[in-house]
């Protein structure tokens, strides 16, 4: 499901602009990145395409449809966000957060196998099933926040910084599941600050500079032939990248 | 002695939780400190008066009609068109509730306070281990006592009640998980109301009177105990109405005659020293949605 930004603007108070000119585009079934340093505006992005920040100007579509209709639901869309501080409710169970992604499913049987699915993915869960969600360390709860999103079965999934702050073996998991991820067939928009592995497991990638504004965007070769992006991300990316692997 | 002060400290410990968990749930849900949740409970007050000659179950049932109905009235037509803003704002519209609801109860069916006898039932007193304990105190216990259980397995075990945990702790995040933002809503309302219910038929039970002034001070009740306890947690809200209805009962067993008129103000020191020491409140969770 395609999502499309044109020339966003997001503004906190009066003067404070966040994203600056923003388009962006996501196709069907694949996995764009958008890199940047703290504080660039990626997060403010990714909170204006689930509706909880407005826009000051611009527009957000997802599925053909603008996420300011009145009618727009993004659970209906098929839209799942896992929120740079994970959004785990920590005066609930790992397996009561896990079941929350099913809440407005009846279908029990496909939810106790997409629960399965899940516990597959990430065994930990299993282990920790009836334990506090605030026990968990910040890998695990990662973990949780990323099954849960995809309880919704999501046709979008919106990943903020998901390795923010993880050990490096950890970092390594969740890049591996957002490509199997990917493998499924999930479009997926990660914002991320690490920059070398966003652009090796994705398919194009927006560099964005703060105040928001995307200042280059590709594959790797085509972010490496931009000496704009070169000298922001202070490195050569042409090698990284789905295409030169 | 000490077993008519047991049953009479827990009974008012357990009623205070109860107060207790009602301010809390709304807050922790909407954001809303409701200092109109005085006036749920003075609707389900004249309910009581209301009904007086009628069985006493019918008029403790419609009590909790009266409660639900007022409680989700103030949330569609008040609170429901400020979904999203600032605390203050909230907190300001729910005194304007407050006041506007006592004030219609002063001009028409409450100008002045109107007694409501006490079961016969409820002023006899029972055997318990040689004691001799008020039926009054035994059936605050037993009915504040169930419906704290009620509220702990709602809460607990059943999917709504993790929804409200949910939503109280991140509103934001559930709604987008798909929990039904309007719904929880009128739940929490609905609970506080049978909540505030139960605690207007124990306040009239005790005090065998109704007044249009009557919900200020349970409201303050439950305020209080929600900040002793932590308003980020229901559990803490429980215990902070739990801790102050009991040190209530304690002052009240202990103090000389000549001071229990400053029983508030020995309780209210203590609690000012526990705020000192964790202004979070005893059992401070998670982070508290304020918008």
């Amino acid at each position: 499901m395609d999502l499309v930004i044109e020339d966003l603007y997001v503004q906190y108070g009066s003067s404070v602009m966040a994203v600056q000119g923003a388009s962006l585009v996501v196709r069907d079934g694949e996995l764009v990145a958008l890199i940047g340093q703290n504080g660039a505006g990626k997060s403010t992005l990714m909170k204006a395409v689930m509706g909880w920040v407005s826009p000051h100007a611009g527009s957000i579509a997802i599925g053909g449809t603008s996420v300011r209709d009145r009618a727009f639901s993004h659970l209906d869309r098929g839209v799942a966000f896992v929120p740079e501080d994970r959004g785990i409710f920590s005066s609930l169970t790992v397996g009561e957060n896990l079941r929350l992604g099913a809440v407005r499913r009846r279908d029990k049987k496909a939810v106790a196998e997409d629960i399965e699915r899940e516990l597959e993915r990430f065994p930990v869960l299993r282990r920790y099933w009836g334990r506090g969600a605030s026990l968990l360390s910040g890998g695990e709860q990662q973990q949780l926040a990323i099954a849960r999103a995809m309880m919704l079965n999501p046709r979008l999934l919106l990943l903020d910084e998901p390795t923010l702050g993880l050990a490096p073996i950890i970092v390594d998991l969740i890049f591996d599941v957002i490509e199997q991820l990917r493998a499924e067939g999930v479009t997926i928009l990660l914002v991320e600050q690490n920059a070398v592995r966003s652009i090796e497991v994705a398919d194009r990638t927006y560099v964005v500079q703060a105040p928001g504004r995307i200042i280059g965007s590709g594959t790797a070769a085509e972010l490496g032939a931009s000496a704009a992006v070169v000298d922001y991300l202070g490195f050569e990316p042409t090698d990284l990248g789905r295409a030169a692997s | 002695m000490i077993v008519d002060y047991i049953v009479s400290a827990l009974g008012l410990g357990a009623l205070y939780a109860l107060l207790t968990i009602g301010v809390a749930l709304l807050f922790g849900v909407l954001g809303l400190m409701n200092f109109a949740y005085g006036e749920i409970i003075l609707a389900a007050a004249f309910a009581l008066y209301f009904f007086r000659d009628a069985p006493w179950l019918f008029a403790v049932a419609m009590a909790v009609v009266f409660a639900v109905a007022v409680a989700l009235l103030s949330e569609r037509l008040a609170f429901h068109p400020l979904r999203g803003a600032d605390p203050v704002t909230l907190m300001i519209a729910s005194f304007a509730v407050s006041l506007a609801l006592q004030s219609v109860a002063r001009m028409t069916v409450l100008p002045r306070a109107q007694g409501v006898p006490p079961q016969d039932f409820l002023a006899q007193r029972v055997d318990i281990l040689g004691a001799r304990v008020s039926v009054r105190d035994l059936v605050t216990l037993v009915l504040c006592g169930l419906v704290l259980v009620a509220v702990a397995y709602l809460m607990g075990r059943t999917s709504l009640g993790v929804q409200l945990r949910a939503a109280a702790e991140n509103f934001q995040m559930a709604e987008s998980l798909g929990v039904k933002g309007n719904r929880v809503i009128a739940s929490a309302f609905v609970i506080a109301g049978v909540l505030a219910a139960v605690g207007a038929v124990v306040l009239v039970t005790r005090q065998g009177a109704v007044s249009a002034q009557m919900g200020l001070q349970p409201m303050l009740i439950g305020v209080i105990g929600a900040v002793l306890g932590g308003m980020s947690s229901l559990r803490g809200a429980a215990l902070g109405g739990f801790i102050l209805g009991v040190g209530t009962a304690t002052l009240e067993a202990l103090l000389p005659s000549d001071l229990i008129a400053f029983r508030d103000a020995f309780l209210f020191t203590a609690l000012i020293g526990v705020l000192v020491v964790r202004p979070q409140g005893l059992l401070s969770g998670s982070k508290v949605r304020v918008s």
